[in-house]
């Protein structure tokens, strides 16, 4: 149920807040571009076309599980939302890519933050190049088999095929649009000429799914390329960047390290600012992190030395993103707390908010 | 007395008795038989010695200004008769209270400084006095001591009685100096800071050495100089291999060479590279305000951690370079 956007939510503004369930706090902005100040603390409605295109994959599994239920998607328009936002419609895309990085304590929105930069970046039209959560891809990897390009290195098949099939739903349209530069030879029978279309390299890494890695890295190598070249905007966002620089629990007769693995070596390369034509945003995520202790938060923290095996060099990862804008993601303040929830049928739900896990737990819908 | 006759009385008794000797200090002629109800079959009426009746605690004769190092000379355990403080000691049970001094075994085991008091302790420094020399009149602050007396030894010695008068203990030496009175350039602070190790202290910048390993403490002494003599020349010479330092060796974020220049100075000239403004050098770019402020501000970020100033401070100076808004 609609009700009236501003009005409604002007006296929630100034009043304390009290427990009365009616209180609205929506706003019918659907555009995030045109969210502002007075948005702020309100809800807007993603759609739920846009979220099947957008987030195939990637959104929190309680977030997930609050869609199912209500049917639609809300999302609450925040501070650092909007900061990250009134950055990138001034970003000045001859510079080299600036990098964003959303940190906080645990629950505080870090990823739905990102998803609203990423809502605002598909409605303008941009190339989102969104891994959902980096920490997958350095942890309980069945198989691994030694890359096809460079001996030194390992594949990922099933976590490869899995992100290029999410990255054809989000980014379809771009996928005809963009031309590869080089040729590429899978194998002795498969090659993709020069100046096909990206969507055949996709094609090609979800039905062989033994080159799916290394069609990932040609994907990341096409689009930082040609993002340069003025022909699309490249949006970089992964969430659980602390990831790339972390320890693995992959063995394979000892620990593997995370350069050894392609597919972070080419994410790796596509986070640094040496590209322009767009942005990098990136999250810091204790949730999901390997080694690191629970209260863990600051940049510093997470992303902190790693000996890489090789030549036992300390490679920090701020080293790897200095310099970054870190952005502080806090918990929320009394204006936007959460209300009781009510619900007295589908007719009279007020509320849906991305709200931290332990509040959460306690609330059971009851139909 | 009481000596003297308990073996004549044991003597005359053949059946045991394990009564206490202060208990039966009464000759044998004025006993009168108290018969106890266990003893009574036993013996005969004359052969119990009375028992006196305690006496009262001396803390019911003690004045308020009495002379307490009398009572307390020396060290000696707690002995709830003679101490007049209502003290309690123990965990108390259900409803209760902690437990009275009269046969409080805690109290007994801990160790008492009733010895101690503060009119025992100038009782003994003006004993004491007659064996001392005066102190000297030009050092009268503690900064004036430690300018020309920056090294302190600490020793300790031992007097107990008994058979001997050594103590192991008594070898122990423990040589204490603050680093800013050593005269040490940079490199040779941190040298020797790496070479003592855990016996540096940073808050208060004091160097401790405890030397125990000759017998003697003289030799302690000797000892200890030595090291600190040694240490003092080997922190000022530089090795060969001390070129290999590298950046996990080091205590403190240094700027120069750092990857974050590397990184900073990529992006200037790639921004200065865009702007079509190819006739900059380096030494041009890293000279700027707003470089030297991202400077700082690394530094202190890598050097004291992460908190919301150095973040803060961060993100503005990164803003300003990026002239993003």
């Amino acid at each position: 149920m609609e009700t009236a956007p501003q009005s409604l939510a002007a006296p929630l503004d100034n009043q304390a807040p009290d427990d009365s369930p009616r209180a609205v706090s929506r706003t019918s902005e659907k555009d995030p571009a045109r969210h502002g100040e007075q948005h702020e603390g309100l809800h807007y409605n993603i759609p739920l076309q846009d979220m099947r295109t957008l987030f195939p994959h990637s959104l929190p599994p309680r977030f997930s599980m609050q869609v199912k239920t209500f049917s639609e998607a809300c999302l609450m328009v925040r501070k650092p939302a909007l900061e990250l936002l009134h950055y990138l419609k001034n970003t000045n895309f001859a510079h080299p890519a600036v990098r964003y990085v959303l940190y906080g304590e645990k629950g505080t929105g870090k990823t739905l933050s990102l998803c609203h930069v990423i809502h605002f970046c598909a409605k303008q039209d941009w190339l989102i190049l969104h891994v959902p959560d980096a920490h997958l891809w350095v942890k309980s990897c069945r198989s691994l088999l030694p890359s096809t390009y460079n001996k030194q290195r390992l594949d990922q098949p099933a976590e490869a095929s899995i992100w290029l099939k999410n990255f054809k739903t989000t980014n379809e349209r771009f996928l005809s649009q963009i031309k590869v530069q080089e040729k590429y030879v899978w194998n002795k029978r498969e090659s993709t000429e020069k100046g096909s279309p990206l969507g055949e390299v996709v094609e090609q890494g979800i039905m062989r799914v033994k080159n799916a890695t290394d069609a990932v890295g040609v994907v990341l190598r096409e689009l930082k390329g040609q993002s340069s070249l003025g022909g699309f905007r490249l949006l970089v966002a992964v969430d659980g960047v602390n990831a790339l620089w972390g320890k693995t629990t992959l063995k394979r007769e000892d620990k593997v390290a995370p350069e050894e693995l392609a597919l972070v070596h080419n994410l790796r390369k596509m986070v640094k600012n040496d590209w322009h034509g767009g942005t990098i945003v990136l999250t810091l995520s204790q949730t999901g992190s390997l080694f690191k202790p629970r209260k863990a938060y600051l940049p510093q923290e997470l992303l902190g030395k790693v000996q890489s095996l090789e030549n036992l060099v300390p490679l920090r990862g701020i080293d790897a993103l200095d310099p970054f804008i870190p952005i502080l993601v806090s918990n929320y303040s009394w204006l936007q707390h959460e209300k009781a929830h009510t619900e007295e049928g589908k007719k009279e739900l007020l509320f849906l908010s991305t709200q931290t896990l332990d509040s959460w737990s306690g609330c059971a819908p009851t139909f | 007395m009481a000596a003297a006759t308990l073996p004549a009385w044991l003597a005359l008794q053949p059946a045991a008795r394990t009564l206490r000797a202060f208990c039966t200090a009464v000759s044998p002629a004025t006993r009168s038989a108290i018969p106890s109800p266990r003893t009574a079959g036993r013996t005969s009426r004359y052969e119990r010695p009375l028992r006196r009746k305690a006496l009262p605690p001396r803390t019911e004769k003690m004045t308020v200004d009495l002379d307490w190092p009398s009572v307390y000379p020396v060290a000696a355990p707690f002995k709830p008769s003679a101490v007049p403080l209502p003290v309690r000691m123990g965990y108390p049970v259900k409803r209760g209270v902690p437990m009275a001094k009269e046969g409080n075994l805690e109290l007994l085991k801990i160790p008492n400084f009733l010895h101690l008091t503060p009119v025992a302790i100038k009782k003994h420094c003006e004993a004491l006095k007659d064996f001392c020399t005066e102190w000297p009149a030009a050092l009268d602050s503690d900064e004036k001591c430690e300018k020309h007396f920056p090294i302190e030894i600490d020793t300790a010695d031992y007097v107990s009685a008994g058979p001997s008068i050594r103590n192991p203990k008594a070898r122990v030496v423990t040589l204490r100096v603050k680093l800013s009175s050593l005269n040490l350039d940079d490199h040779a602070k941190k040298k020797l800071i790496k070479l003592v190790g855990e016996r540096y202290c940073k808050t208060t910048d004091v160097l401790t050495i405890r030397t125990d390993r000759c017998p003697l403490k003289r030799q302690n002494y000797d000892y200890a100089i030595y090291l600190l003599t040694v240490l003092y020349h080997e922190s000022w010479k530089t090795e060969e291999w001390e070129k290999e330092k590298t950046e996990a060796d080091m205590e403190e974020y240094i700027w120069k060479n750092s990857p974050s220049e590397k990184n900073i100075l990529e992006t200037l000239l790639q921004i200065k590279a865009a702007e079509k403004n190819l006739e900059v050098n380096k030494e041009e770019l890293l000279g700027t305000k707003e470089v030297e402020n991202y400077k700082k501000c690394v530094v202190s970020l890598k050097n004291e951690g992460d908190n919301e100033e150095t973040l803060s401070q961060y993100k503005e100076s990164v803003k300003k370079l990026l002239k993003l808004m």
